[in-house]
């Protein structure tokens, strides 16, 4: 590369993902939608093409380039426009810090490459391999506890493990317990249970299926990660109301069965309230979502009507592999702080349905923790945190939130309730740039208000079940990514309590927002934090002075995050999609893993994000992928398993409705 | 609701066919009133066919939202459009079938019983017996 030319570092979000991209390009810079329809050459310098895939980016939308004067940036006559720092632009001149916005990408510019540089590439938080909960200063704890890759760890799994294949012999040889099942679900989480629960719908007896994971209750990790980013028993999740992990049929919705309770209860007004609710939503009424509590117990109850509590097994799976049989063998560990122990189980399906596998974190706030050890002024929404809602009733306070997502609306909602116990609290809300306008798609465009962009749920509705489930599913690997960069983005729920509370935040001036692209975060003692904002149009360095700070931006599902899931896949040699996770069929069927036998391997949940569906980390995908999975199944005609048609569908509802086991067991 | 067109098309005709069918029955043997009254069974057949045309309108108009969705609410608005056109047409140019003279009593009655039987089906019934329905916008074939 030629030294002389100017280099200039861009920064920003995938919109499907969240992932960050920050690459240094030597300018002249092409950015667009087809690599072949950018100049390679321009003047005889090489272009750097940067390929931005969404349809509201034109092949060949706008050129970086320098003249005499400075860098500039000009539209190529884009359908969609280039707007520079929220206004649209032909041609427009660049400084330090500026946001370039095409279709769905927010763009940072950096023309100071060395003060821009991200501190560290991987910043995350994961989750303990023995507790499960967010570790926060994962070097601190002792190697063993800490998730590592299967191979660094002692014995186990045994070396046999390093094939392709395992024998039967060999596992029965290590003399260590062996339990052969036809269903195994890998997580024990909600992907798991509502998996489970289909097949015992569908007619799999108790003593086929297993489930392995760390916590009995299948939605223990889904309730601390709610109960962390201020979602309690009592509020509501952003959760359509007939997504319902304990009723695939979805009727009766939770609205109905709210409803029903109020109404019982001669809350005539509240019952009536919900029913208007899911009729008129979300143009005539806002959007009727469940509340947490009622959810965990409609678990509840489903749980112990499908037998879930003999279904379940606690350990930690550490490495699975063909067997020469045809099926899988699963090596985990069941061992707890007072004692070792190892098996294994062999099953002729599994389904890998393992969660987020770490919480995302901003490289400058992880930055901070790493060096200067304070875990309790910066936090991520999605640790435990309440001792600074404590800390700010008690003191007072400023605090400063990063990320506009639901979590952060949940989060301003929080701040104002601890407002009433202490009026000195003041938000500071810091986003990357200001949002002029929402995506758009087609003929349509999403809402936006106080730069927050609104959507009822994390996907547009119709990616569940209605246009854009069937679009995403029949489009090929390059159209997904595009479709799901259009649809996806960050986004929060329309609800008139948050927007009040913006509103009045905004107008008593206890609530501001700014905007700028955070250079580093510094301990200050007497004052807690100072986040200092890039350098824009050379008008000095901006401080944010804050008591504490929270993280908003949300969890993370790279396949490499999660150590069994990395060792399938380096194993298995098993493709990753666009988006970094593991390929699957629109079945959800992880292909590659078939081996000689009738065995089948699946997956669902945040793993698979990028493939057949967009919204595979709810309640309803998940019903959506067990579906197609478990309808899969019924066509290889595995072991007990019936179609649920019309009549055995209404059947297993009849049961479901007087609180019957599925099935004999 | 995410409707697709085909899942809208699907949907109208099973359930007009099936509940639709059954509430107008009562209608035209004169169980409710003595006499038969075949009207009401072209009124039915008028809304399936009719609907087929207005189901391209509603999938048209869908597309300018940004979530894709059709609020229930649409739905009774829609509900209430086809049945005022339907009525236009044969109080006005007249439609084979339904005589210019019939009550608008009797028909909003039978039509707001089917529309009611439809609905209530669609949201009820359907979701237990055609359970892959709700994931392919309301097709169940």
């Amino acid at each position: 590369m030629n030294p002389g030319l100017l280099q200039i570092r861009l920064r920003w979000d995938d919109p499907a993902t969240g992932e960050r991209r920050e690459p240094i390009l030597s300018v002249p810079i092409a950015l667009g939608r087809e690599f072949a329809q950018m100049p390679a050459s321009l003047r005889e310098q090489r272009v750097a093409r940067i390929m931005l895939d969404s349809g509201q980016v034109s092949r060949f939308h706008a050129l970086i380039e320098q003249d005499s004067v400075g860098v500039a940036i000009a539209d190529q006559n884009s359908s969609n426009g280039t707007f520079v720092n929220g206004t649209r632009q032909t041609r427009s001149f660049l400084t330090n810090g500026d946001t370039i916005q095409i279709g769905p990408y927010q763009i940072s510019v950096f023309l100071d490459i060395q003060s821009a540089a991200t501190p560290i590439g991987d910043s995350t938080i994961l989750f303990h391999s023995e507790t499960d909960l967010p570790v926060p200063d994962a070097t601190s704890t002792p190697s063993e506890s800490t998730p590592t890759a299967p191979a660094a760890r002692s014995n186990f799994p045994p070396p046999f493990f390093q094939a392709q294949q395992v024998s039967m012999r060999d596992l029965m040889d290590t003399e260590l317990m062996v339990h052969e099942f036809d269903y195994a679900a890998i997580g024990a989480g909600l992907g798991s249970f509502i998996w489970v629960d289909l097949l015992r719908l569908c007619g799999a007896r108790l003593n086929q299926v297993v489930a392995i994971g760390m916590e009995p209750q299948p939605y223990a990790r889904y309730q601390r990660l709610c109960q962390n980013s201020q979602i309690p028993l009592h509020e509501r999740l952003r959760s359509n109301s007939d997504s319902c992990p304990d009723n695939i049929w979805g009727f009766p919705s939770y609205a109905f069965r709210e409803s029903w309770h109020s109404f019982r209860q001669g809350q005539i007004g509240s019952a009536l309230k919900y029913l208007w609710q899911v009729f008129a939503e979300p143009t005539l009424a806002e959007t009727y979502t469940p509340r947490s509590g009622s959810v965990f117990a409609s678990i509840d109850r489903e749980a112990q009507r499908i037998g879930w509590q003999q279904i379940f097994r606690y350990g930690r799976v550490l490495s699975i592999r063909q067997t020469n049989d045809g099926r899988y063998a699963i090596a985990y560990s069941r061992s707890t702080a007072s004692h070792r122990e190892h098996a294994f189980i062999v099953s002729r399906y599994l389904h890998l349905a393992t969660g987020y596998p770490a919480i995302q974190f901003l490289p400058d706030l992880q930055a901070y923790r790493e060096k200067t050890g304070d875990f309790k002024s910066v936090v991520n929404a999605y640790e435990e945190h309440e001792h600074v809602y404590q800390k700010l009733e008690q003191y007072g306070g400023t605090v400063l939130i990063r990320g506009r997502g639901i979590v952060a609306s949940r989060i301003v909602q929080r701040i104002y309730e601890a407002r009433k116990k202490n009026p000195h609290i003041s938000l500071l809300h810091l986003m990357r740039s200001p949002k002029p306008q929402g995506n758009k798609f087609g003929k349509a465009q999403r809402q936006v208000k106080h730069h927050y962009e609104f959507q009822p749920f994390n996907w547009p509705k119709a990616c569940w079940g209605g246009e854009f489930r069937a679009v995403l599913e029949s489009a090929d690997p390059q159209q997904r990514s595009r479709l799901l960069a259009d649809w996806g983005g960050t986004t929060t729920a329309d609800r008139h309590a948050w927007q009040r509370i913006v509103q009045e935040g905004l107008n008593q001036g206890w609530y501001k927002i700014a905007f700028g692209e955070v250079e580093r975060v510094e301990q200050d003692g007497q004052k807690g934090t100072i986040t200092y904002i890039q350098e824009k149009d050379f008008k000095g360095k901006t401080q944010l002075e804050a008591d504490f700070i929270i993280d908003a931006t949300g969890l993370d599902a790279k396949v490499n995050a999660n150590p069994l899931l990395e060792d399938l896949v380096t194993h298995y040699d098993l493709p990753i999609n666009a988006l970094g996770r593991l390929s699957v069929a629109n079945d959800f069927e992880l292909v590659e893993m078939r081996s000689s036998g009738q065995g089948r391997v699946y997956a669902a949940g945040a793993a698979t994000l990028g493939g057949p569906h967009a919204a595979v980390d709810s309640f309803l995908g998940l019903q959506y992928a067990a579906l197609a999975a478990v309808d899969s199944l019924v066509s290889t005609r595995a072991p007990n398993l019936r179609y649920l048609n019309g009549l055995t569908s209404l059947t297993q509802w009849l049961r479901w409705v007087t609180n019957q086991a599925p099935n004999q067991p | 609701m995410t409707p697709t067109l085909l899942g809208r098309w699907q949907s109208r005709l099973l359930l007009l066919a099936t509940v639709g069918l059954l509430v107008t029955l009562p209608f035209s043997m004169g169980w409710i009133v003595l006499g038969s009254y075949p009207v009401f069974l072209w009124v039915l057949g008028y809304v399936a066919v009719f609907g087929i045309g207005w189901d391209l309108l509603y999938d048209y108009l869908q597309k300018f939202r940004w979530d894709r969705d059709w609020p229930a609410a649409f739905q009774l608005l829609a509900g209430i459009w086809e049945a005022i056109f339907i009525l236009l047409l044969f109080k006005t140019i007249g439609l084979p079938g339904i005589a210019r003279t019939t009550p608008i009593g009797w028909f909003a009655l039978h039509y707001s019983l089917i529309w009611l039987a439809v609905f209530t089906m669609s949201q009820t019934l359907m979701r237990v017996v055609f359970l892959r329905s709700r994931f392919r916008g309301g097709q169940w074939l």
